[in-house]
């Protein structure tokens, strides 16, 4: 009898250590649930910041752009109307186109280029390729242009997928909480089935927690 | 007076114990629901708020892609009506034996007529035949160019209000995730009273914890299925 007491004794307290074990286990991957959230987080924060600086940048070039299309037209306009002058027979005309040409074009020409003076702006039509002057402008600051806000978006995702995954380990450890509570009371019989159930079910918990963990660092490329 | 809880004061005890186990259950399902419905409720505030970023840049782009059009467009319609002017002038200026002013108003009208030329190739709303006039007496279609013009910043609009109404669906579900979370607490905290009372109040408290239980899981199936 007193044996037995002493067996019971003995798995109360093997009990106990097991659901110490499983709860801080809770707590740990509880722990990087939270922490995979936050990453996600920050990665999304990244992600918007790099959204603004890019945005930020085209929406300068697309300015630009068009300021120097306004440029090229008025260059291109006063050149034609030049032309004409500089044809005509009217000596005073012809004076005054000459001026012109001197003193107002250079500077107006300096405005214009490259959208005004290079050929491979204009499209077959005349129309100027203001699409490919802003194009050529982020180019220009590839620093800028080449930021991706849908990678952090993308890495975002990749986190928040684990913590979803990793969440469900979480709750199978937990409900192995459940079946090593329910091992707990003495008076229940089979009193050692009920705890292997608890044994299986968190070692299946933590096997798919570190499954996981596993399958999405190599996702990441080894980024924890 | 009952003396069954003299006789056994462990009566109930499994069963606020089995009771505290299904709740924690409950409340751990619960909270993977609270933290899908708060990653979702993320995604599309994250998806809103690019959104928003992108249609203020389209604005922008439109804005000097229209400033720049409508300036070729008004000055080819200038340059075309100066031109038109100057030459009226000059017919007007041969009429009156006005030779030379006759002369220096052809000059004029042929450089405005050079420059209107220039304009016009250079003008979306004069050679597109989207929006090009069909004849030399008819206006560019205007509603068509601002309705090009605008379409992918209105697209961009259409999928941020999809992304802002989505988060704040999914932001309201987690917070109601979070309030039914607070009632499973409120079970919690009556199982607890439960197990320190004597057996018969014992009961009514279970029965009680069962109530809230059972109003949470109902809210819960409410709003995983809404």
């Amino acid at each position: 009898m007193e044996n037995s007491q002493g067996k019971e004794d003995r798995l109360s307290v093997w009990i106990a250590v097991l659901i110490a074990l499983v709860s801080f286990t809770t707590a740990l991957t509880t722990w990087r649930t939270a922490s995979l959230g936050s990453k996600a987080g920050d990665l999304i924060y990244q992600g918007l910041l790099n959204a603004v600086k890019k945005q930020a940048s085209a929406n300068e070039d697309w300015s630009r752009t068009y300021q120097e299309a306004g440029y090229a037209r008025d260059y291109l306009v006063t050149l034609s109307g030049l032309l004409v002058q500089e044809n005509s027979t009217d000596p005073t005309s012809q004076e005054q186109a000459a001026q012109l040409r001197t003193y107002l074009l250079p500077g107006m020409k300096s405005l214009a280029t490259p959208l005004g003076t290079d050929p491979s702006y204009f499209s077959p039509g005349g129309l100027l390729d203001v699409q490919k002057r802003f194009q050529d402008l982020e180019n220009q600051s590839p620093d800028l242009s080449s930021l991706n806000p849908q990678t952090s978006f993308s890495q975002a995702d990749t986190y928040y997928s684990e913590q979803r995954w990793l969440l469900l380990g979480t709750i199978i450890i937990a409900v192995s909480l459940f079946w090593l509570g329910l091992s707990q009371l003495e008076h229940l019989r089979p009193r050692l089935l009920v705890l292997v159930i608890g044994v299986i079910v968190y070692g299946f918990g933590l096997v798919w927690s570190l499954l996981v963990e596993v399958v999405f660092v190599i996702l990441r490329g080894g980024v924890l | 007076m009952s003396t069954s809880g003299i006789s056994n004061p462990e009566r109930g005890k499994t069963l606020v114990l089995i009771l505290t186990l299904l709740n924690m259950v409950l409340v751990a399902s619960i909270s993977a629901l609270q933290v899908d419905a708060s990653i979702r409720s993320n995604q599309a505030n994250r998806d809103s708020q690019y959104y928003a970023i992108q249609v203020a840049g389209s604005l922008v782009q439109t804005g000097a892609q229209s400033d720049y059009d409508l300036n070729t467009f008004s000055k080819w319609l200038t340059d075309t009506q100066e031109s038109l002017v100057a030459s009226y002038s000059a017919l007007q200026r041969q009429s009156a034996n006005d030779q030379q002013g006759y002369e220096r108003l052809t000059l004029e009208s042929r450089i405005y007529q050079a420059q209107a030329d220039q304009t016009k190739t250079l003008s979306v709303l004069l050679t597109d035949p989207a929006y090009a006039p069909a004849s030399d007496q008819a206006s560019p279609d205007m509603s068509a160019y601002l309705a090009d013009l605008n379409a992918t910043s209105l697209a961009i609009v259409q999928k941020q209000n999809g992304a802002s109404d989505a988060y704040h669906r999914w932001s309201n579900k987690s917070d109601s995730y979070v309030a039914l979370l607070t009632v499973l607490a409120i079970a919690f905290f009556l199982l607890g009273v439960a197990q320190m009372s004597r057996p018969n109040v014992r009961l009514l408290f279970s029965a009680f914890a069962i109530g809230v239980m059972g109003v949470g899981a109902l809210w819960g199936l409410v709003l995983l299925i809404l």
